[in-house]
């Protein structure tokens, strides 16, 4: 088992470096591997066996389940954000009295709201609130999705797309991309019940396009 | 403690690409299903997935988890079909909810599937092997666990004869196995070819244990209808030792209880001759023994000529049963001679097996007995003729029924010659009724059965001086003596029958003919019966169609079809009834076999028909329980627009369930309470048939509003069937008896009470004390076999409705309840056995007292009757001397004060009837001391005694007891092991009937006759005297 650990540990180690050099192709296979070897350890969810490294192998697993969700951002890959994040969440609700609070919780789990809120699944989103703690909302990161959230339901998409620019961690650039398009497709959506027509530079106003190309490229798709 | 709080985790693990990571989330899926299923089922189709996957690896896992995933959400065929895709992953073993409901799903399925391929007569190719794999996995562990009772029941279940074989020969206790088999065989498969295929196997196994046991491979083969081995047992026992041939008689005996008779005839005629076997073999061995012969028929000159040639074969047989023999033998030393006495030991043997079997040795001992142990109650009778009022024939002659049940068996017709002029106001059918009621009382006396009716009987050679009434009633009552044991008597029927044109003599002739050769699928006597049917008189041919019914009952023979086209033609609705009858008969026992027929006569026109086909039902699946039956009668009780056609459907179901008679009452209870009067009837008969001698109390309450009902005939058929149910139940028993005696009493006695109902209340003392209350009402035998004769006597009883003198066939399903021991030579031992229950509980209801005149003051009273019975006493002593062979003066019933001795004077007495009624009256006085004490928590009965069915658990069999009985249980025939040869045995003296004395006749001389003195009235109760 502690060797097994330390095997893990070591390929952690060189995931890390990986990572840090994006070279995201090794990354992955390094990844796959590792995930592999969590399969090992019984002290992990869902069995929770009581082993002598029970609290070490929590806290790998749960930085290597944290590499693979970022890593999926990076990698721009929602389904398996959506995956690893599922993997990573019993660490985060079941293993309190084990392990303390990883200093990534909060970021992922308000990149985890971001992407439900650009994938539209508002329930799914207010389920996952309703399941955190008060104290976490005043998170810096998560205060950023609930208030996207609150603007969009708003329907003050400005607000939306200005937040693009007061991000609070690099990873979110992903998602606030993929949520200005989403909110852009609700607007084109909108005025092409509300209007017959539209001049070019009134459709860029409106869906707060900063040039005519942009417009056009999204008119186009 | 950390629990998992969700599947999500592994659930999106699924969607890995490295099948490890698949395997490890489905493992843990598998092991968290039970609790996590709602978060499962919404991802169900990923797992299904899996399992379609043809490169995954652990297919039979994802397919472990959907089942259970399936099974939560209660789709028990999807889980079914997930659990078999999981194979061997699926652990039959485990002790959680989800397999044990999945292995009960599986072996319901597998069940199912195997009945449909069996009915549907295809091969089972189509059945999932991989469920075949759940249920033998099954079985295998029941075996294992040695839970080799449930592994039978399952076999059974799936018709699976190779699981069951290995079920029964793994088990520790084989026989004992067997015997549970062999029940549920008899009680829970109701297909008659699967039960055929289950009972062979169980006869192959028993013969291969080393000791078999012959009374149920017997039993087995009588229900395979297969003679021939039966005789092979029974010759092979008898050339045994002497336990071994206690043993061939105990079967024989056995056998003879179901009352099967082609059965019996053929077994009887498939064992060989003593005779002619041994020169068969002489044949065959031909001159090797010759020398030996030659020598030995030499040297004994007392053997006879006959025996010299078969000491030969003697010597052939077996080893231990030549020794077994030279001990029994006296004093001869010489082998020739030893194995000759052999040989005639075995020739007696022999005879006494088939005199057994022949039922000519069992009728003979129930005789006795039912004549030596009389009790009936003259009392009663003479209350019911007394207040019967003269005009009312119905009445009159259903005393004359009562009478001769009551008797039934016993010999003793004491009442009909005490009441010669009461008895001559019978006329036309009345007369004859009467005259079969004597068949129905010597009934079972076959040696004199025809002297006894010779002066009735129509006279050779041209109608005699005799009414046709009485002649026919006579022939009758030759087939009611000799019912089912005909072979002496049909050719005299025959006969009779064919030289007679008169339609009375006729309707006797062939009800006789048919009792006689009941089963027996005589062609001839076929042949005649027909030839009576198509003159198309409306009385004979009522009688031609039920005796063809019996001739031919069980036999499915294409006679029905004959019967049914016949019944068409016919104008006449007697003729129709009594072919719907008849061919009701012909389907006995053959459940789904008679089927087209039932629907062919359920489905006719005529609603007479209807009725034969409710009882073809009945009697095709009685005592079967069958569900199909039971649906279907249901539908025509509730359904049908003939009220005869309800009545009979409902009164069907008694006999298809006589099996399970606790059931009835509650399947027709709602019935009983019908606005129709015709299915409360039939509710009430029901009930009585199949719960006859039950006395169950659920029976009970159920009739016991229905004899006080509203309308006549239901009050009649209620009481009838309450006599049923509670014969021979005592009222320590339940106190219900107490009433309804009381209840029979008032409705006789009541001056305004309609006919119907007066009849039915004489008629049910009648039942209630039939047979001398000896008997009981039994449509099934001790091993669970129905025995046709009672059966079929009890659906022609039930005929009744239309044509009283059937009544007497009610008679046929009268078993004597006792214990007969018997030692080797077939003959009672004296021998004391104990039952170990209060006697109050079994015995003899107490003789009526005799009627107080109701003015009277108790005191004086008891004084009158003493000094009454004192002058009679002395009175008869001078008669006996006096009177001897004299016509005797009649009696005069103008008091009732004169009752005591007026009865003792109807017939002859000698010195030794006087000396007989002094120890009578001792009997009668014991059971009332004793119950003036502190009752005694058991008793001791003596060989032979009364047994009554409930009473066979309690009964013991004392520590250090001379004999020791063959077969375990206390009833009927049991032969007695001697346990102490050398001591002389001391037999219990028979006091055989009286023989070859003619009855009387009307009018004609009272013949002598050493009757019992049963006419005696009771003596006084023992009273203290209190000044």
């Amino acid at each position: 088992m502690e060797a097994k650990f330390a095997d893990a540990e070591k390929l952690f180690d060189r995931l890390k470096s990986a990572f840090v050099a994006q070279d995201y192709e090794t990354s992955i296979t390094l990844l796959s591997q590792l995930k592999v070897k969590l399969t090992e350890f019984s002290g992990l969810p869902p069995l929770y066996r009581q082993t002598p490294t029970q609290v070490q192998e929590l806290v790998l697993a749960r930085s290597i389940l944290e590499y693979a969700v970022i890593l999926s951002v990076k990698t721009e890959d929602q389904e398996s954000f959506e995956r690893h994040f599922l993997q990573l969440k019993p660490y985060y609700t079941d293993t309190r009295q084990l392990i303390s609070r990883s200093s990534e919780e909060y970021p992922i789990l308000g990149l985890n709201l971001l992407r439900l809120l650009v994938q539209n699944r508002i329930a799914e989103f207010h389920t996952e609130l309703e399941l955190l703690p008060p104290e976490a909302l005043d998170d810096v990161c998560l205060k950023h999705a609930i208030e996207l959230e609150q603007s969009f339901m708003e329907g003050a998409y400005n607000r939306v797309l200005n937040a693009r620019q007061a991000f609070p961690h690099e990873t979110y650039l992903y998602f606030m991309d993929l949520l200005a398009k989403t909110v852009r497709d609700e607007i084109a959506g909108c005025s092409e019940k509300a209007f017959d027509f539209l001049t070019v530079a009134d459709a860029k106003k409106i869906l707060m396009f900063s040039s005519d190309q942009e417009l056009l490229k999204y008119a186009a798709e | 403690m950390t629990v998992a709080s969700s599947a999500s985790g592994l659930l999106a693990m699924l969607q890995e690409q490295h099948p490890a990571l698949k395997l490890y989330a489905l493992n843990n899926l598998n092991y968290l299903a039970d609790h996590f299923w709602p978060e499962i089922s919404t991802n169900i189709s990923t797992i299904e997935s899996l399992y379609e996957d043809e490169c995954f690896e652990e297919k039979q896992l994802a397919a472990l988890v959907a089942s259970k995933v399936f099974y939560h959400l209660g789709e028990l065929n999807d889980s079914l079909i997930y659990a078999l895709g999981a194979g061997p992953l699926f652990d039959v073993s485990e002790e959680s909810e989800y397999v044990q409901t999945l292995v009960a799903k599986c072996i319901d399925e597998y069940v199912a599937l195997r009945v449909k391929a069996s009915e549907s007569t295809e091969e089972a190719a189509n059945i999932d092997p991989r469920l075949v794999a759940i249920v033998e996995r099954m079985l295998d562990k029941c075996m294992s666990d040695g839970k080799f009772q449930q592994a039978v029941g399952i076999a059974l279940e799936c018709r699976r004869l190779d699981k069951l074989e290995q079920a029964i020969s793994k088990s520790e206790n084989v026989s004992a196995m067997l015997s549970y088999c062999l029940r549920l065989s008899q009680t829970h498969v109701d297909k008659r070819e699967f039960r055929h295929e289950v009972l062979r196997l169980i006869v192959n196994l028993y013969q291969g244990l080393p000791s078999p046991d012959y009374l149920s491979v017997c039993q087995c083969l009588m229900f395979l209808d297969d003679p021939g081995n039966v005789a092979n047992i029974l010759d092979e026992l008898i050339k045994g030792d002497k336990v071994d041939t206690l043993l061939a008689y105990q079967v024989a005996f056995d056998l003879f209880e179901n009352e099967y008779q082609p059965f019996l005839l053929n077994v009887r005629d498939s064992l060989p001759d003593p005779q002619t076997t041994s020169s068969s073999k002489m044949v065959v061995e031909g001159t090797v023994t010759s020398s030996i012969e030659n020598d030995s028929s030499v040297g004994n000159v007392e053997t006879s000529a006959a025996n010299s040639p078969l000491t030969g074969a003697g010597v052939l047989l077996d080893g231990t049963a030549g020794r077994q023999a030279a001990e029994d033998t006296t004093s001869t030393t010489e082998h020739g001679s030893s194995s000759s006495q052999e040989l005639s030991v075995y020739a007696d043997r022999m005879v006494k097996l088939k005199g057994i079997l022949s039922g000519e040795t069992p009728i003979h001992l129930a005789l006795q007995f039912l004549y030596g142990r009389n009790r009936s109650d003259l009392l009663t009778l003479k209350t019911i003729k007394q207040s019967v009022e003269m005009r009312n024939s119905v009445c009159h002659s259903a005393t004359i029924y009562a009478n001769a049940l009551m008797h039934a068996g016993t010999t003793v017709d004491t009442f009909l010659r005490e009441n010669l002029d009461w008895l001559s106001r019978a006329t036309n059918w009345a007369k004859f009724s009467a005259t079969a009621g004597l068949g129905v009382i010597h009934r079972g006396h076959l040696q004199q059965g025809r002297s006894l009716m010779a002066p009735y009987l129509p006279q050779n050679g041209g109608s005699g001086g005799g009414s046709p009434y009485s002649e026919g009633g006579a022939l009758y009552a030759l087939g009611l003596i000799h019912a089912n044991h005909g072979e002496g008597i049909k050719q005299f029927l025959l006969e009779s029958l064919r030289n007679t044109n008169n339609e009375v003599i006729q309707h006797g002739a062939c009800l006789g003919l048919g009792l006689a050769a009941l089963g027996t699928a005589d062609e001839e006597v076929y042949e005649d019966i027909k030839s009576v049917l198509y003159t198309d008189s409306a009385v004979a041919g009522e009688a031609a169609g039920i005796a063809m019914g019996l001739l031919m009952v069980g036999t499915a023979s294409e006679k029905a079809g004959e019967m049914l086209a016949y019944a068409h033609d016919t104008q006449h609705e007697k003729i129709i009834r009594g072919l719907a009858i008849g061919i009701a008969l012909v389907v006995y026992g053959r459940e789904e076999e008679a089927d087209t027929l039932i629907e062919q006569m359920t489905r006719d026109q005529d609603p007479i028909l209807r009725y034969g086909g409710m009882y073809a039902l009945a009697l095709a699946y009685r005592g079967t329980a069958n569900n199909s039956a039971i649906r279907r009668l249901l539908h025509f009780a509730v359904s049908d627009v003939s009220d005869d056609v309800r009545r009979a459907a409902v009164l069907a179901l008694g006999f298809v369930l006589c099996s399970e008679p606790e059931q009835t009452p509650r399947i027709v209870s709602l019935l009983s309470e019908s606005y129709n009067a015709h299915v409360r009837y039939g509710a009430a008969l029901a009930v009585g048939i199949s719960c006859a001698g039950s006395g169950s109390s659920e029976a009970v309450s159920l009739l016991e509003p229905l004899t006080s009902d509203a309308v006549d005939f239901v009050r009649q058929g209620a009481l009838m069937s309450m006599a049923m149910v509670l014969m021979q139940t005592t009222e320590a028993r339940d106190p219900h008896v107490g009433t309804f005696r009381r209840q029979l009493e008032k409705i006789v006695l009541d001056k305004h009470e309609d006919t119907m109902s007066k009849m039915g209340a004489i008629l049910a003392y009648g039942i209630l004390d039939a047979g001398g209350r000896n008997v009981s009402i039994m449509l099934q035998s001790r091993t669970g076999h129905d025995r046709a004769m009672a059966v079929v006597g009890m659906a022609i009883f039930t005929q009744f409705w239309y044509w009283y003198p059937l009544i007497y066939f009610i008679s046929l399903s009268f078993a004597p309840t006792a214990f007969i021991g018997l030692n080797h030579e077939l003959k009672m031992p004296k021998f004391e056995f104990i039952s170990d229950i209060r006697p109050s509980i079994f015995s003899y209801p107490p003789p009526t007292a005799p009627p107080s005149t109701s003015s009277n003051i108790k005191l004086p009273m008891a004084v009158l009757s003493t000094s009454a019975r004192a002058k009679a006493r002395a009175k008869k002593e001078v008669d006996s001397k006096a009177s001897a062979g004299k016509p005797l003066p009649r009696e005069v019933n103008t008091n009732l004060s004169s009752d005591s001795s007026g009865s003792t004077e109807g017939t002859e007495k000698d010195l030794t009837t006087t000396t007989r009624d002094g120890d009578a009256m001792e009997v009668d006085t014991g059971p009332e001391k004793k119950a003036t004490n502190a009752e005694p928590s058991s008793e001791v009965l003596s060989n032979p005694a009364r047994v009554v069915p409930l009473q066979e658990k309690y009964i013991k069999f004392p520590e250090g007891c001379r004999f020791a009985p063959v077969k375990k249980t206390p009833s009927g025939f049991v032969m007695l092991r001697d346990l102490d040869p050398l001591e002389p045995v001391e037999l219990v003296s028979t006091n055989a009937p009286s023989t070859g004395l003619p009855s009387s006749n009307v009018g004609a001389t009272v013949p002598a006759n050493s009757m019992p003195v049963d006419d005696e009235p009771a003596p006084p109760e023992p009273f203290v005297y209190v000044p």
